[in-house]
């Protein structure tokens, strides 16, 4: 009689679980490829509109644009392709100098239609901004625009532009200059501020300042972060304030060690 | 750190052992007195090699005696300078200092009353265009880039401006060619371009014929020396490559794509300076760990396995993330 067991004593008590594998799924949030366009209309879905109230147009960051186009050469040259079409205008966010904005050039203008002369009914300034809405944004694509420009060009005159930058269309720049803005966009900016401090917290107080992505969105959401955690994951990504490293577990986020 | 001349010994197989030739010793009459800050060796031979230092002066040495054959004394403090490689009407030395102006030392007469006048700021780094004899880079602590022609009295060619002319992206006044000062200045083999890194963690490609900014997009290159970053291009290669010392490790990138080929980690302490050699393509870093090291591409290509049914990508066998690491000894 053989005294020999035929099974492993971590089998008989059951130690060994045998894991259930799962279909493998692509990790969230990686791994997508495609053009500039197809990414920005991918962002501003993850953009919350019910936040503002409807107010502000769906914004979406270069920074997020270059996580999901992985070649930063190739997606600046597509957006500036779309920018010279006129589908995509890009806003200066002031708080960094290479923080972009991006918007569906029909999104900015129904929105600022609709909440601007919303707000201002029988304002003067609803003049300004219907002028400028039907005038200077087909045609001039930039982000901003000079003194020269807006009185010749377009015939504005000096309390007209008063009037734009009242209504948050316009932000000085410079003596002569100003910049293309949102209105209402302050709000957007502070939670964006916010929310990217408190996800680098996050991966900053994880044991050895590393976690996995699949981990990181399925966290709690903190109370500073109200634009949601995937709209900020683009951002840190795209902008390199995180390392992508791809582990057999998925990706994972690293803070750089400088 | 003072100017080694290296003897290689053996192969390829063989890890690669530097062999200090010569040095000069701390107790010698002309040695520099604070650190030196570029070394380079006569264009057209090696018996000459001239050093610059932060002690003000420039000091021509004769190889095979080791003594100091002329010395060039600056009133200020000498960052970087550089000859022309292809120079063969003048022996003009480019000297970058912490004054604002460039000075040209002639190496046949003496006298480095050559001045060109343009920058606000210091000058970081100085470069000579690898195709023209007459064109040189200088690069400064006011964010500005110039090209200038020596023979032209009347300043500099063009300056580099980042946005092109264009006023609509510009934060503050254009023709500025980073948002921070500019480190470091390589032009690449042929000349016919130019590669600029600044404190504002940027690297940039400018077409050195007009001095446009071609906006290939490199990423973060971190970038917190207070002094030039010397990096590299390397020459020969079938896409030609930079090698950007960031932090302790080199990172490499295919020049005129922009993508990051990979990092090279071996250093302990952060990088210096890197040199490509070109006859046996082989990169050799300095760092503050008081180590060099020689990275040498891997020759061997990957070989299929015979059960696999996808075939493995071809990279790039050159620069596959193969480092051997050598010690100098000493």
């Amino acid at each position: 009689m053989s005294q020999k067991r035929h099974r492993l004593v971590p089998e008989t008590f059951g130690l060994k679980r045998r894991r259930e594998r799962g279909p493998v799924e692509a990790d969230p949030l990686r791994g997508e490829l495609g053009s500039a366009r197809a990414a920005v209309a991918e962002l501003v879905q993850l953009f919350p509109r019910g936040l503002f109230e409807d107010a502000l147009p769906p914004i979406a960051l270069r920074s997020q644009v270059y996580s999901l186009v992985p070649d930063r050469t190739v997606a600046d040259r597509q957006l500036k392709e779309l920018q010279e079409q006129g589908e995509i205008r890009i806003v200066q966010l002031g708080f960094d100098l290479d923080a972009h904005g991006i918007i569906f050039t029909e999104d900015y203008r129904t929105r600022v239609r609709d909440c601007v002369l919303k707000a201002c009914d029988g304002r003067p300034y609803a003049g300004a901004v219907q002028k400028f809405l039907a005038s200077v944004l087909p045609a001039c694509g930039d982000l901003s625009f000079q003194q020269d420009q807006m009185t010749q060009t377009f015939g504005f005159r000096d309390p007209e532009i008063t009037q734009l930058v009242n209504a948050g269309v316009l932000t000085v720049r410079d003596a002569g200059s100003w910049w293309l803005a949102v209105p209402g966009a302050g709000r957007f900016i502070k939670y964006f501020v916010k929310g990217r401090h408190a996800v680098l917290g996050m991966v900053r107080k994880a044991k050895y300042r590393e976690l996995l992505l699949s981990e990181l969105l399925g966290r709690r959401v903190p109370a500073a972060v109200r634009l949601g955690l995937a709209y900020h994951v683009h951002d840190l990504i795209g902008a390199q304030l995180v390392d992508c490293v791809s582990t057999t577990s998925g990706t994972l986020l690293r803070l750089p060690e400088t | 750190m003072l100017g080694f001349l290296s003897a290689r010994q053996a192969g390829l197989d063989d890890p690669l052992r530097f062999r200090r030739a010569e040095s000069t010793r701390r107790n010698h009459p002309d040695v520099h007195k604070y650190s030196v800050e570029t070394v380079q060796w006569y264009p057209h031979d090696t018996g000459m090699f001239t050093s610059s230092s932060f002690d003000k002066t420039l000091k021509v040495w004769d190889t095979n005696t080791l003594q100091t054959a002329d010395v060039f004394n600056f009133e200020e403090t000498v960052y970087s300078h550089h000859m022309s490689p292809v120079a063969t009407k003048h022996c003009l030395v480019a000297v970058g200092t912490r004054g604002p102006k460039v000075q040209l030392c002639d190496l046949k007469s003496g006298s480095c009353s050559h001045i060109l006048q343009g920058h606000r700021q210091e000058i970081l780094a100085v470069s000579w265009s690898p195709r023209y004899e007459y064109i040189l880079a200088t690069a400064s602590a006011d964010s500005r880039v110039k090209l200038w022609d020596v023979r032209r009295a009347s300043g500099c060619l063009i300056t580099l401006d980042q946005h092109n002319g264009k006023k609509s992206q510009a934060v503050e006044s254009a023709n500025t060619a980073h948002n921070g000062k500019v480190n470091g200045l390589c032009f690449t083999s042929d000349g016919l371009h130019l590669l600029t890194v600044g404190t504002d963690d940027r690297m940039r490609l400018w077409n050195s014929s007009n001095g446009e900014n071609t906006l290939v997009n490199y990423g973060k290159v971190c970038n917190d020396s207070r002094k030039g970053l010397k990096f590299t291009v390397s020459c020969g290669c079938s896409s030609e490559f930079v090698f950007v010392p960031y932090g302790s490790t080199i990172a490499v990138y295919t020049i005129y794509s922009g993508e990051q080929i990979t990092m090279l980690k071996g250093h302990y302490k952060s990088v210096d300076c890197c040199v490509f050699q070109s006859n046996f393509q082989e990169l050799y870093s300095g760092s503050r760990d008081c180590n060099i090291l020689a990275w040498v591409p891997s020759l061997y290509e990957a070989v299929p396995e015979d059960d696999e049914t996808t075939t493995k990508s071809q990279l790039n066998p050159a620069f596959e993330d193969a480092w051997s690491s050598s010690d100098e000894d000493g």
